[in-house]
Parts: structure tokens; sequence; C-alpha cells
């Protein structure tokens, strides 16, 4: 280029000597000049427009954004479940009530039966259809799914999961792609009838269609028409910025000629309907036809009536005047005028378009909730993913990412923390009182619902996951594990001494731990003392099993805590998320059969493809019949320890696991619960950490029963693991006794821990009949 | 001592565990002479194994004794797509199809047992264990299914380089034929 420039100039300088030309040879010489000027400018410019065309286009990737979905719901004759989850759960999937469920995302609600009309949804290990099934439910379980069309029965039906984040790009668009093969054939011609009816013919730019649009303007004596061609709006939209000037619209028509050069029609389309603008929604813009169709109808594009179709074709000529939502008239007016384009070019019969524009928009009344109740959810999701994925990553590959989190026990936690710490203000404590919730179902490890602040709206501080907070007597029954582990030396019958004891620190001050009552209540056993969580009797029992051994331990259950080992250690003194402490007590509630927690199942990219898959894997803790053996106990702090109030909170007496913590000063509440099925932790506390006048059994554990009252419990399982088995035994004196002799209880014991003198009442009755005895010891608990 | 091997469960039948090893070893010869002379392709080898080595032993031991927990239509329909994935040497998806009926029934012997197996298709010896001894404790710990848990957790011990604890395995497979069941 500089080179033929300078050529020109030196030409010029030698123009400039002869004075002798014609007027008109000189004007014809700068003609020439000039017509060299500019061809040498545009050949390299086309040259460049022509690379950035094939580059971006070829290349071309949307960032598209991840969607994070809900477990799917199983339906299934028997599975616990009501009709208020159930509805519940429907509408956390988008699901509209109706008056017949006679559309895909649909319900109908008649007594206790539930129609259902699903939509069609590619869950993580395959596509299903859509299906109209209906669901009996009777006393909190489903009773029958049939099928709406066979009648048939249906043995298990999944429903689509709720959609409850997406993951965006940073420029802020949201879209979903599509394919031009599953564009409604009435959305391609449609396109082409309103903007672009020469677009099969042109070869970029349409003349003609610049020339009627020129005299139209003419005309009114203002731009009314736009001669603009889809590929030029594709171009706009791709390439330009949105400035009107002249070099804008030379450089759009030039490089619409290129696009058309390289790329056929149905390329070119596609991009346009992936790419044009439709509508905002929040700071999100939305963009493609895909993705207008779920914000405007909740409907995927192939679902789409012609009242639809054509309404979002006119919204093309300005998303947000036309924006139905908030304009209807002037949406209805854009969409007739579409559908009499629509009879006129006879895509439709006049008769079928007149029809469609007597009917309403179609629109639903606001776009699907995006979740945004399901934060502190996502926060987990997203460190798990962390592991795996870039931010980045998840902020462009359009990944499917499905999680653990059930939408109806997340709304019940939710509604368990805020009212509970609503209630406790009303009791005279603090109103800033924050808490926490994390709950998982105990065999799979599945995290179903994550609370982490009292306001479910306030993303931010997530305390569930972040807030390290001292666990108080949480931590105990780790020290009396621990000891079980040592069959030879200790079981739940053993006593150990409940009494003042003073002890040097490394740095030469002394700690005297005392009782939460300020009593010490003399020898005791194993299980008083763990049921009701005398401090003295912990530290005594730790010392023996020495505070490393305590860490280490820890470590086993999956969780690796910074802490310092000192004796304050066996009462708490260690600072555990709520995520962390549901860890642990996890592997308790499973019988020491540990599975890492878990919020993903599995990741797919944006068409289907499997990515990563995190299947369940257990981690068996040893000494698992310790694990059994502890169950029991901690079935005793409910029934008659620290946590004996439980089943009146609950409102019935159920076998329920637990412990409460509260830490120095009524800092932090705590209470770690279980059924057969489920574990939750819940916290307490402020976030400065002051004094909050909370303890485990006033605040923690009214959260822990709010929510608990909701769900189906099941009792937790107390049969004893291979190693470990019951025996009647004296409760004053711990050796073995007979059923129906004074004092008698059932205690589990880990083999070769079990005591070897029997009482009086025993052995007299070994003499009667020796045969039975044995059934006695290894018989039934319940 | 091995830690599986520590048990009250077995203290009674310890005249019994001679025979139940000739059995087995009679029977795991049997199987394995008949599946190779099979006249189709022959399986491969740790389909084999799980067949000749779990399954087929304890159906032949098992003689009558069935405790099996009444399964409810939707685990039974996950069963039997899981149990057609796997005869397709699609273990992925069997496994994917077996979690989902424990997300259904987690605490059922059979789902975990048949997990079990498909993880010793796909050689995951570790979780074969695991999953196998989750079953026996929560199972019936008496008949096909306890013999078919035992014979697993013999087979992936072995592969774990656990020999002793192998053929302490193949003993509790043996006794679940013979050891009355515990209550509780």
């Amino acid at each position: 280029m500089s080179k033929s420039r300078k050529k020109k100039a030196s030409k010029r300088r030698k123009q400039g000597k002869s004075t002798k030309k014609s007027w008109s040879s000189r004007v014809w010489r700068l003609f020439l000049l000039l017509g060299g000027i500019f061809l040498g400018l545009l050949v390299p410019w086309v040259v460049y427009l022509n690379h950035q065309v094939t580059t971006e286009f070829e290349g071309r990737k949307w960032d598209l954004p991840s969607r994070v979905y809900a477990r799917a719901l199983e339906i299934y004759p028997g599975a616990p479940l009501s009709l208020q989850d159930l509805e519940q759960e429907l509408k956390s999937s988008g699901y509209r009530r109706s008056d017949r469920a006679s559309r895909p995302g649909s319900y109908r609600v008649s007594g206790q039966a539930i129609d259902i009309y699903r939509r069609s949804f590619r869950f993580h290990d395959g596509a299903e259809g859509a299906l109209q099934f209906k669901v009996t439910i009777a006393g909190g379980r489903v009773n029958t799914v049939r099928d709406t069309a066979s009648g048939g029965v249906l043995d298990l039906v999944r429903l689509e999961p709720a959609e409850i984040a997406s993951i965006y790009p940073l420029q802020k668009e949201d879209r979903t792609l599509v394919n031009i093969e599953d564009v409604p054939p009435l959305l391609v011609s449609g396109l082409q009838a309103v903007e672009d009816r020469n677009f099969k013919h042109h070869p970029g730019i349409d003349l003609r269609g610049i020339a009627r649009a020129a005299l139209a303007n003419l005309k009114a004596g203002k731009a009314v028409q736009g001669g603009s061609t889809l590929t030029q709006q594709l171009v706009k939209n791709f390439f330009l910025t949105q400035e009107r000037t002249v070099l804008r619209k030379f450089n759009e028509a030039i490089m619409a000629l290129l696009l058309e050069f390289h790329y056929d029609k149905a390329e070119i389309l596609e991009a346009y309907i992936n790419e044009v603008f439709l509508g905002q929604h929040g700071a999100y813009a939305v963009h493609g036809f895909g993705r207008a169709s779920l914000f405007y109808f909740d409907q995927p594009l192939e679902r789409l009536e012609p009242r639809q179709i054509s309404l979002l074709i006119g919204m093309v000529k300005g998303p947000s005047y036309y924006n139905p939502r908030r304009h209807p008239q002037r949406a209805r007016q854009r969409r007739d005028q579409v559908l009499a384009a629509f009879s006129e070019t006879g895509l439709m019969t006049e008769a079928a378009a007149a029809e469609a524009s007597l009917s309403g928009l179609g629109v639903t009344d606001s776009p699907r909730a995006r979740g945004t109740r399901y934060h502190a959810f996502i926060d987990l999701v997203r460190n798990q993913l962390a592991q795996v994925y870039k931010e980045e990553d998840l902020r462009s590959e359009g990944l499917r990412i499905f999680t653990t989190l059930s939408p109806s026990d997340q709304e019940k936690a939710q509604k368990a923390v805020s009212g509970g710490l609503r209630n406790l203000g009303e009791r005279g404590l603090s109103s800033s009182l924050q808490g926490a919730l994390v709950m998982a179902d105990v065999a799979s490890g599945e995290v179903t619902a994550v609370v982490g602040d009292r306001d479910a709206n306030r993303p931010g501080f997530n305390r569930a996951i972040n807030a390290r907070r001292q666990v108080g007597s949480v931590i105990k029954p780790l020290v009396y594990l621990l000891a079980l582990e040592h069959g030879a030396d200790y079981n739940l019958m053993s006593r150990i001494q409940d009494e003042p004891l003073t002890l040097k620190q490394a740095d030469g001050s002394s700690w005297t731990p005392a009782n939460y009552d300020g009593q010490s209540h003399g020898e005791v056993t194993l299980l008083e003392a763990l049921s009701q969580s005398y401090n003295q009797a912990t530290v005594r029992l730790g010392l023996n099993i020495g505070v490393n051994n305590l860490i280490s331990r820890l470590a086993q259950l999956g969780v690796v805590a910074d802490v310092t080992p000192v004796p304050s250690v066996f009462l708490g003194a260690v600072e555990l998320t709520p995520l962390e402490v549901t860890q642990i007590y996890q592997s308790l509630a499973a019988s020491g059969f540990s599975v890492p927690l878990r919020s993903v199942i599995a990741v797919q990219t944006a068409t289907g493809g499997e990515l990563v898959r995190y299947p369940l894997r257990m981690l068996p803790q040893p000494r698992r019949e310790a694990i059994g053996v502890l169950n029991y106990a901690l079935t005793q702090v409910v029934e008659r320890g620290t946590a004996r109030a439980l089943n009146g909170l609950l409102g019935q007496a159920a076998t329920v696991a637990g412990k409460t913590g509260t830490t120095n000063d009524r800092r932090d509440s705590w209470f770690v619960g279980y059924t057969r099925n489920r574990v939750a932790v819940a916290w307490v506390g402020e976030d400065d950490n002051r004094p909050a006048g909370v303890t485990g059994s006033n605040a923690a554990m009214r959260i822990w029963a709010a929510l608990f009252r909701e769900l189906a419990i099941e009792p937790v399982d107390l049969r004893m693991p291979d190693g470990a088995f019951w025996l009647w035994v004296d409760s004053n004196s711990g050796l073995l006794t007979a059923e129906g002799c004074e004092g008698a209880i059932q205690v589990p014991y880990i083999n070769g821990s079990e005591p070897e003198e029997m009482t009086d009442c025993l052995a007299g009755s070994q003499d009667e009949d020796d045969e039975s005895i044995w059934k006695k010891w290894f018989g039934k608990k319940r | 001592m091995n830690r599986y091997g520590k048990s009250g469960l077995v203290r009674n039948v310890d005249g019994t565990g001679l025979a139940g090893v000739l059995r087995t070893l009679v029977s795991t010869l049997l199987v394995a002479l008949i599946s190779a002379c099979a006249a189709s392709a022959p399986a491969p080898v740790e389909e084999r194994e799980v067949e000749a080595r779990v399954r087929e032993p304890a159906r032949q031991s098992s003689e009558g004794v069935q405790v099996f927990p009444l399964q409810n239509p939707a685990v039974k329909e996950l069963l039997a797509d899981a149990g057609a994935a796997e005869n397709a040497g699609d273990y992925d998806q069997a496994a994917v199809l077996l979690e989902r009926a424990l997300r259904i029934q987690p605490r059922d012997p059979e789902i975990l047992q048949n997990m079990a197996e498909v993880q010793l298709q796909v050689k995951d010896y570790e979780q074969a264990l695991n999953f196998a001894v989750r079953s026996y404790d929560i199972g019936p710990r008496v008949g096909e299914i306890c013999s078919r848990n035992w014979r697993t957790i013999s087979v992936a011990r072995e592969h774990l380089g656990d020999h002793s604890g192998s053929a302490q395995a193949e003993l509790r497979a043996s006794a679940c034929m013979n050891t009355k069941p515990t209550s509780l």
C-alpha cells in the first residue's frame, strides 16, 4: 500500500511540472488518480473485512450460560410425597396451575389427584419425552400413577428438574442455541416474509429492497423502512457497532456480500436466529429465538403456535418497544401486522391468520423465576465444580449441571431458619442473630438443602459453607467413639468420674472445665456422660484417649481442621463450618459408610454429551461396630439427654439421634441430628461472635425440629453391624442380666467388650433353662 | 485378625466350613468348565468371574433359603433396566440406574449387592468390597444374598491382594446357608 502511494505521489510531482496539458486531460487524469487511490485502498480493506468475516463466523462460538438443575423428583407408588410438596416441586420446575393440564408445563389439581403434563427433557442419563400422567396421593404418600392417555399404571415417572440458576457470561447475554432443522418452518419462512422477502435470492444486499425502502422513505419524508437484508442485520449485530455512519453502512454491505459468498443461506439464517436481540431479562440480554421462546412463553421453540411465532418475528423490529409484557397493545398490533404479512405471502390461510389475530398473545405473566432463593446451594455447587472447571468455562460453555438440591426441602429448611430466628427474636434474643443449615441424604451424601443466611434472598456471606465456628459439645461423640473402639477398656456401661479437674496448659496457665449445670455428677457411665454432655467426665475420658487421636479421627471422618492439640478440644475448641459438621455426622448416620458430601451428580455439554459424573463412592470407616454402638448412645441424647425436648418439638416420639452443642458464653448454638435417611446440622450465633444467649437446645435444636416436623421421619436403624450385638444388662451394675429381671436394659456391645459377670437374677434363671438364656441374650430389642 | 472376619455370627458353624469350601470349589470348576465349552463367543473374563464366582455358586447353594425384602415396582423396573444394561456391557449406565434405585431405597441389600457386582466388573475392587459389605450389614445376613455378599468380598479381596481375607470371606459365604438368621 505505501509503495503504490509513493508511486502515485511521484507521478503527481511530474504532473505538476507539465503545464501544457489540456484541462480535459487533467480532469481525466485526476479521475483516474482518485479511482486508483480508491481501488488501492479498497482491495486491502476488503481483504481485511474478508478475513474478519471468515475467522469470526467460522470460529463463532457464542458464550452460553451454564444451567444448573435441581434433582429430578421421582414419582412412584409409595413415594413419601404430600400434595403440597408435589405442588411446590411443580412450581419450582416452572409449572403453571390451570383448569386443564393441556400443555406441557401445566398441571391441574382436583382433590387428592394431580394431572401433570410433563415437558420433554434431557436428563443426565437420557432424554425423556413429554408425558401426561395423573398422580393420586393418600396419607402423605403417592398412591397411584397412571398414564393419562392409556390409563395404564406407571411404576416410575420423574419430573424434569427445576432450573435453579444460570451462570451467565460476563457480557450478560442469555441464549439457548437452536439448530435450523429444529426451527418451526413458519418461523423460517415468516422471518423472510417480514424482514427480507428476497433473502433466498439476493447476494447479501438487496438493491431492489433498498430502492423500495428509499422510495417509501421519500414518500413519507422520513425513514420508515429499512432496506437491510437479514444478512446485513446479522453482520450489524455480529461485527459492527450500533452507530449509523456511511462508513459503517458501507462495511456492512461489503461484509454481507462476503458472508453470502462464503456461507450458505441456512448457515446464515441459523446464525441470525440465534443472534438476534429479543428482549431484556433484568441485567441479561435475551438473544436468539430459542431463549426468547422460553422467556416469553415458557415453551421450547418447536412447540410455539403461529400466534406466538408471529409475535416474536414482529418483535425483531423493536424488542423493548414491542415488549408484550409491558406494551401488550403495541405488541398485539405488531403481531397482527405480521399475521397479515403471513396471509399475504400465503404462509397462512387468510382464515387461519384472522383466527390467530383474535387470540391472545400467549405470553406468560412473568418469566420463569431465576431461583434467587438458591444462592447458598449454588455456592456449594461452584465449590465442587471449581475442582474441575475454570470460572470462564462455567460462564461460556453452556454446561448442564445436575445437582442434588431438593426444592421442597430447601423451601422448608429456609422457612425453618428464618421462622426460627424470628421466633427467637420474639423470645427476647437479638434480632441480628444469624443461622445456617445443611441437610443431606444419609446414604448417598447428597446435599438436599443449604441455608446460609436468615434471609433467603440475600446473597453474600454463606455461613453454611464459610462460617468457621467453635463446635462445642458437637465434637464429644468422637471422644466416646474413640473410647468404644478400645473394646477391651470401654463399653457404654463403663464408669468414669465426673469430678472437678484442673489441667496445666502449655503456656503455664491452668484450665478447670466446669459442667453446664455447675455440678459434678460423680461416677457415671459413658452412656450418661455422653447423653447428658458432662464436660468433666468427657475431658477425663479424652485424656485417656489422647487429643492427637481425636484430631486424626476427625481427618479420617473427612474433615481436616487446623486444631491446636490442647485438652479443650475434647469440649469442642475446634472451629468447623456447618458443612464440615454435616460431613462428620453423615459418617455416623450411615453406620460408618462415609460418602463425601456431593452437590453435583453430573455435568453435561450443551448438546448432552456427558462430561463428568460424580458417582456414589463409599469410604468405609474402620471399626464400624463402634459407630453402631455410638449411634444408639446418640439416640439416648434425644430420649433422655440434653435433647430430650426434641420429641416434644417434633410432635412425635421418633427414634432420632442427635447432639446439642453450646460454646463458651453462649456464642454458638449447634444441633446435629439424623434419622435413618436424613442428616442435618443447624447453627445459630452472631456474625461478630459476641455472646448471643443461645444454647444448643434453645436455638439450633428448635430450628432443626421446625424443619423435621415438616418431613417424613424414618427412625434410626439400631440393628448392629457385624461385630457388635445387643445384650440385656443391669442398668446399675452393668452386669449381664435377663429380660424381665429388675433394672434390665438393652445395650449394644462390641464383640469382646461385653461383661462376663452376671446378676443373681440371671444366674438363678440360668439354672432352670440353659437353652432359653441364649435366646434372651440375643433377643429382639424392638 | 481381619476386621470383617471378627463376628459373633459364625461362632456356631465351624463344623460346616470345609464342606462349604469343597462345594464352592466344585461348583466353581463346573461353571468354569461349562462356560469354557459354550459355543457362543465367551463373555469377557470379568463377567465370567461375577457369574462363575459370585452368582452361580450363590444360587446353587441357596437351596431355597431365600430372604428377599419386598421390592417396590419402581425399584424392580430400575433393577431390570440395570440388568439389561449390564448384559449389554454398559456398566456405566447400569451403575447410574442402580444409583437411581438406591435413591429410592437406599437400604435395599439387593441393589447394593448388584452395585457391588457391577463394580467387580469394572474392576473397581475397593468399591465392590464396600458395597458388598454394606449390603451384608443391612441385609438378611443369610441365604443367597448373603452368599453373594461374601463371595464378592472374597473375589474383591483376592484382587486387592488380601488372600487370607479372601479365604475367610469364602468361609463366610458357605456359612450363609447354615447360620440362623439374626433378627433385629
